[in-house]
């Protein structure tokens, strides 16, 4: 019920970004990041194999596809409204089970979200890490914490500068999505951007 | 001695005060023991005996005739003083329903055949009445068993306080803890509370992308009854723990929008908030931990770049870190019971596993107790340490220092995780998902005798109370 639901959602998103992308383009050519194929989702390289498994509803096309407000409109918009927004241009990375390493297609995320935070170099923003349910509460407190360093340290690596990142971890606290399954905890091993100030 | 119990009773019913805000003084008031024949017999051999259980039944109170209310009140006494000396599993405690048939008769008209019959080795007899605004009650051991029933090895009149609608519980409670100190000298842990993380009211935290439910610190009494919030900030608040004398309550708030370690004092919910080690957006401190003689904390912070364990004393003052480790996480420190030493989860080995060290408080001594995937252990002042073991699926074991060897205590129901252990060191509340969402349980030492203690939301990061007064 949940997955199918997810379709028609998409396919009207990608229309929306398209038709948007038509009328206006945004200021900064941010390519929107790129659908990850469901083998590199479980294995973190997108290069690799053959799909191990049906494919679920990839978490980012959620939030990444609905992209129809131009970057320059955002600096107008409250801090909460930013990031409550469904299309925040900063966009969430994910991780696998008991990793902070920095996939491909997180890194192109996470150059994505820098040209964003150059658009607007006023930006502080913090970087919560985050994790599945699996583990207990304190281990994943601390892989949490690996993982907001880690996205900072790549953005820090991509020229943004140290005092605008902020970082936090939740661990298991805070999940994404409530669900009890791998498209649940694809969703909730990630780092999250949340505005801080502008 | 009756004047140190009632000093010591003071002193957990001013803890209790704050906890239930009713500000009326109640629970066990007074107590004085009442004139007791001892014998030596086979009877009174069981009872010191802390390898026998003998066979315990508790009738209803005997009370005057006609007051509705006080009925009530003391049959509450009664079942939770069943319920308290069940706990501990120093008697066989007959069920109250099955000995409910018993005629209640004074004393001295005990019903010796009939509480034999239902294998009763002794009864605990209470002779209530009401005293001004409180409950007296005259509580005596008989024997119904042995060469001479009616013999009495122990009798105490207790004043209770009941104005409060925790009054009888709380005093039921104290009862079986002076019960238990006098028969068995054994320290129950009837008048202990439970301190946990919780997401039951569903408190949604502000300016976040998704409905995010944040966690509250709850209060309950060691059985699970009087579930009382203390936290109200709309944020994440998890890992409470209590001071040695149970008055200070340290647990890690997200409040400010980072984690920091605050210290509250529950005898004035609301006010002079403490935050020791002054976390700031940069400076992040959890899971705090107190130093047996509560000078100090130990907590996790990431203030050297990553993720150690620092000791800061209890005014701020003193801060240093206990492993400086720049390319490993520490986490979940715990003191031994000497205060000389901490044990604590280091990932260093490698794998991010953390598994289980201890160091002197002086940095020197560092020792990996085992190699098992470890989390949150918990030092007991009965010699053994207690941690969630393995992962993802995990479950609750103990590290015994005279027979070093990890035993495993849950049974593979659900994930069990974050044991907590009582100060007697004879039971441990856990978080277990055994019923659907995360509860907390407490269990006895052994893994037996699982009791659920809260059934509604998600239930994290139990604490254990030390004994009030100690």
């Amino acid at each position: 019920m949940k997955r199918s639901s997810w379709i028609p959602l998409v396919v009207l998103a990608l229309t929306l970004a398209v038709s948007a992308c038509g009328k206006k383009p945004p200021v900064v050519a941010a390519p929107p990041p790129p659908m990850p194929t469901p083998e590199a989702f479980l294995s973190g390289n997108s290069n690799s194999g053959t799909p191990v498994r049906p494919p679920d509803p990839p978490p980012i096309p959620l939030e990444s596809t609905v992209t129809s407000a131009p970057l320059d409109s955002w600096d107008s918009k409250s801090i909460d409204a930013i990031n409550s927004a469904a299309d925040s241009p900063l966009k969430p990375i994910y991780f696998l089970l008991d990793s902070d390493e920095i996939s491909e297609d997180a890194k192109k995320i996470l150059a994505a979200n820098a040209e964003v935070l150059k658009t607007y170099p006023t930006w502080v923003i913090t970087v919560e890490g985050h994790s599945d349910e699996r583990g207990t509460a304190e281990y994943n407190l601390a892989l949490g914490d690996r993982r907001a360093l880690a996205a900072r340290n790549y953005l820090l690596s991509l020229g943004i500068a140290a005092p605008r990142m902020r970082t936090v971890s939740y661990g298991k606290e805070f999940p994404f999505d409530p669900g009890h399954d791998e498209s649940a905890w694809g969703k909730n091993r990630r780092a999250h951007f949340m505005l801080t100030a502008k | 001695m009756i004047k140190m119990l009632r000093n010591l009773l003071v002193a957990s019913t001013a803890a209790g005060l704050a906890v239930s805000g009713s500000g009326v003084a109640d629970g066990l008031l007074n107590a004085e023991a009442l004139i007791r024949q001892q014998q030596v017999d086979e009877v009174a051999l069981a009872l010191s005996n802390p390898g026998v259980h003998p066979r315990l039944g508790v009738p209803d109170f005997v009370l005057p005739q006609g007051d509705a209310k006080m009925t009530d009140i003391a049959k509450t006494v009664a079942d939770v003083l069943w319920d308290d000396l069940n706990f501990e599993r120093e008697y066989y405690l007959i069920p109250r329903a099955s000995s409910a048939g018993i005629p209640v008769t004074p004393v001295a008209s005990l019903p010796y055949a009939q509480w034999s019959e239902l294998g009763a080795d002794v009864v605990l007899h209470g002779n209530a009445y009401v005293s001004g605004q409180s409950l007296v009650i005259e509580l005596r051991l008989v024997a119904v068993k042995g060469q001479t029933p009616g013999t009495q090895y122990f009798g105490k009149k207790y004043q209770c306080g009941i104005q409060s609608a925790r009054g009888p519980r709380d005093c039921a409670h104290q009862i079986a803890d002076d019960f238990h100190g006098e028969v068995r000298k054994v320290d129950g842990v009837a008048r202990t509370k439970l301190a946990f993380a919780s997401d039951r009211d569903s408190v949604r935290v502000g300016g976040r992308p998704n409905q995010t439910t944040g966690k509250e610190i709850y209060i309950s009494d060691y059985d699970g009854a009087n579930q009382v919030r203390i936290t109200a900030n709309r944020s994440l608040n998890i890992s409470p723990s209590w001071s040695p004398t149970g008055g200070l309550l340290a647990y890690t708030s997200y409040s400010s929008g980072y984690p920091d370690v605050y210290v509250a004092n529950l005898a004035q919910p609301g006010r002079g908030l403490l935050r020791p080690a002054q976390g700031s957006e940069s400076v992040h401190n959890q899971l705090s931990a107190w130093s047996p003689d509560g000078s100090m904390l130990a907590f996790m912070s990431n203030k050297s770049g990553n993720l150690d364990i620092w000791v800061i004393n209890r005014d701020g003052s003193g801060l240093r870190n206990l492993t400086n480790t720049p390319n490993a996480s520490e986490g979940s420190p715990t003191w031994s019971p000497n205060g000389q030493m901490m044990a604590f989860t280091s990932d260093r080995a490698g794998g991010m596993t953390p598994q289980l060290y201890t160091i002197n408080l002086t940095g020197t001594g560092l020792r990996r107790v085992t190699h098992e995937r470890i989390d949150r252990p918990t030092w007991s002042s009965q010699g053994f340490i207690a941690f969630t073991l393995g992962s993802p699926g995990s479950e609750i074991a103990i590290w015994d220092f005279d027979d070093p060897s990890v035993k495993v205590l849950t049974g593979g129901l659900g994930t069990n995780e974050s044991p907590a252990i009582s100060p007697n060191g004879r039971h441990i509340a856990f978080v277990t998902t055994r019923w659907g969402r995360q509860e907390i349980a407490v269990m006895d030492r052994t893994g037996q005798n699982v009791k659920r203690i809260t059934t509604s939301g998600n239930n994290t990061y139990p604490n254990w109370q030390p004994i009030p007064g100690r």
